[in-house]
């Protein structure tokens, strides 16, 4: 008994007790939901059975009766739209804020800390004032755009089934930009000044600098960014609760939203669990890419 | 004599700091030019702006027959060796020392081969596709070198390249980078801070302070003739002794103000009663016997090396004696010393300059 606990305070023990505490904390409240959820999407489950854990089992009847429904294929494509026209929109207006920036002018830091101002919002009033931005009789989009004659007439943004993927688009890259500059330009900062010195020297322009030095230098924070950006993405729920939900007939519908829409909306939890899974995959991918691009961190 | 470089009353301030002064400087084609100074004193200022890195706020910079002052750095063709060698984490070796073939479009085998090259007189030739990060201090000092050996610039500048090395590295160095001056003829400016370096590198040396050139020229001439009382302190290692004295009415002799002022003959006229600081080497103080000419001192420290001792007198200011091979004396004993007229520095009390 003094060897364990002298164990515990000097030795092995103590860091088995320092590995144990926030690995049982990830397995009771991220390891075991996973496992449930991974569970249900194999199991007929309905409201009535939703408090037992023995449930009857359907094998892949689940993922099967997911992919013949006719809206899977679209909201899949949807879901696919959104990731990437979110993630290049959130990474180049966020790169070239963080290039501009850079350049230190006064006040740079005070301007650049009230850009993180989007990212403190909530989900659901950044959405509620998209709504107005975005109406088609009112919205202020509507107006510069026949102000600067770049059309003609109005755009129903939010009801128009052509535009309402992008109009939750728009406001997510609004909304993740400010999380981009920021890990931007901190690996903007990290980069040696006497390195852009010696490229200088070394006869390289201001473009070729870009291209030869910052770039590369910036590899492991740019997958680690498109890699959080993947799992940011996939998480937004919140605006499309408050701009479209997931409307008109699931044009602007996303593979999460549809989860929680068939969940708890129409109580069909077996396929909610599946959409789930198949989203989890996606997740692994990106956490996968993450892991490694910051474990390859290019230093000194 | 052709100027490869030349510098006429240069100044730069940063907003309200002056931080350099009038600099003239002229550097021969071929040679091997040291500036050298304490932190601050505006060196690697001087450097940078030969480089481009820093605009210089007057003057005018000829490089190579051409004014340089408002060109940027990639249209100078000078190449920087860096104090940090600044090398490319991202690339291997051979990318590092073709980078700025490649920039300018040389092709792919002839980048290879220039390469291959320079690395062969440098000795990475089997290091060439190893990254910086895998590198020791030794190699990566070479790469950088050779990054700007591959250019074949104007000139190359230094700037404190080998104060990242250990001490023995540091001496192999220094002759390693001098011989590849001379071979490849090229001309070479090189900022330290360690005057050794300075002294042993250098075909012309130029001691800053403060923004200011306070002397240049051959290493030996400031050695043996500082313009004033900081060169004559900075060259040299151990440094000079610097006394305070004032000469007698007669002009024939010194009274040391030691402890005890104490009077020496001296064999050159002197002016009249005025308050001078004798300078004087610790290598050119003797021992001598009780009664011949000299001045009385009481010996705090003997330190040996084995070749050289050195003996540190408890007078103010200290006084350190050079002694070649070893020596009987032993700490707390009181000696006599002396020393030649002709190895004697005077430099005015006031203004520091230099008298004889």
């Amino acid at each position: 008994m003094k060897r364990v606990f002298s164990s515990i305070t000097d030795g092995r023990g103590f860091d088995l007790v320092l590995v144990g505490v926030p690995f049982t904390f990830l397995l009771a409240l991220s390891g075991l939901p996973l496992l449930y959820n991974i569970l249900m999407s194999f199991q007929e489950v309905d409201m009535f059975s939703l408090g037992s854990v023995i449930r009857p089992f359907v094998g892949f009847k689940n993922y099967v009766d997911l992919f013949t429904q006719p809206e899977t294929m679209s909201i899949l494509r949807n879901t696919i739209v959104f990731v990437v026209g979110s993630i290049t929109g959130q990474f180049l207006v966020g790169f070239a804020l963080a290039l501009f920036f850079w350049i230190n002018f006064p006040g740079a830091s005070w301007l650049r800390g009230l850009f993180l101002v989007s990212w403190v919002m909530p989900g659901l009033v950044v959405g509620a004032i998209w709504n107005w931005i975005l109406s088609g009789d009112f919205g202020v989009l509507n107006f510069l755009l026949q102000q600067t004659g770049l059309m003609s007439g109005n755009i129903f943004w939010r009801s128009d089934p052509n535009f309402s993927l992008w109009a939750v688009i728009l406001a997510n890259i609004w909304l993740g930009t400010s999380f981009n500059m920021i890990l931007l330009a901190t690996g903007l900062a990290a980069i040696p000044a006497d390195l852009y010195e010696a490229a200088e020297m070394d006869g390289a322009n201001a473009w070729q600098r870009f291209w030869t030095i910052t770039l590369p230098m910036m590899r492991s924070t740019i997958g680690a960014i498109i890699a959080l950006g993947l799992i940011f993405t996939l998480q937004q729920f919140d605006l499309f609760a408050a701009i479209t939900d997931g409307g008109p007939n699931n044009s602007s519908n996303v593979a999460q939203y549809w989860a929680w829409d068939l969940s708890f909306r129409q109580y069909d939890f077996g396929k909610g669990a599946t959409i789930s899974v198949i989203m989890t995959v996606f997740v692994m991918f990106a956490a996968t890419v993450y892991v490694r691009s910051t474990r390859h961190e290019v230093r000194g | 004599m052709t100027h490869q470089i030349e510098l006429s009353a240069v100044n730069k301030y940063y907003g309200a700091y002056h931080a350099l002064k009038d600099i003239d400087l002229s550097i021969r084609k071929g040679s091997f030019v040291a500036l050298v100074g304490p932190s601050g004193c505006g060196k690697s200022t001087l450097l940078r702006s030969l480089a481009g890195l820093e605009t210089i706020s007057s003057g005018d910079l000829v490089i190579a027959g051409k004014r340089m002052n408002g060109v940027p750095p990639r249209k100078r063709d000078l190449a920087m060796v860096f104090q940090s060698y600044a090398l490319y984490p991202h690339m291997t070796v051979e990318q590092n020392l073709t980078y700025s073939l490649k920039i300018n479009g040389v092709g792919k085998a002839e980048r290879k081969r220039a390469a291959a090259d320079v690395a062969a007189i440098t000795g990475l030739s089997n290091l060439l596709h190893r990254y910086p990060r895998e590198l020791s201090g030794g190699q990566r000092q070479r790469v950088a070198m050779s990054r700007a050996i591959i250019r074949n610039p104007q000139a190359f500048l230094f700037d404190e390249p080998l104060s990242n090395l250990d001490a023995a590295l540091r001496v192999h160095m220094r002759k390693e980078i001098r011989a590849l001056h001379d071979r490849l003829g090229a001309t070479s400016v090189y900022v330290t801070h360690d005057q050794v370096e300075a002294m042993t590198m250098a075909d012309h040396v130029v001691v800053m302070r403060n923004g200011v050139i306070e002397q240049q020229g051959r290493p030996l001439d400031l050695y043996d003739r500082p313009s004033n009382r900081f060169v004559a302190g900075f060259i040299g290692s151990p440094a000079m002794n610097f006394i305070p004295a004032r000469s007698t009415p007669d002009g024939r002799a010194l009274v040391l103000d030691l402890a005890e002022p104490q009077t020496i003959p001296f064999d050159c006229p002197l002016p009249a009663e005025r308050a001078l600081i004798v300078g004087i080497r610790p290598e050119h103080l003797t021992l001598t016997a009780a009664d011949a000419a000299g001045f009385k001192v009481d010996v705090a420290a003997v330190e040996t090396t084995g070749a050289v001792t050195f003996i540190t007198t408890a007078t103010t200011p200290e006084i350190v004696i050079a002694l070649n091979g070893r020596s009987v004396v032993v700490a707390g004993e009181t000696v006599r010393l002396t020393f030649s007229g002709a190895h004697v520095h005077l430099f005015d009390a006031e203004t520091e300059q230099r008298l004889k």
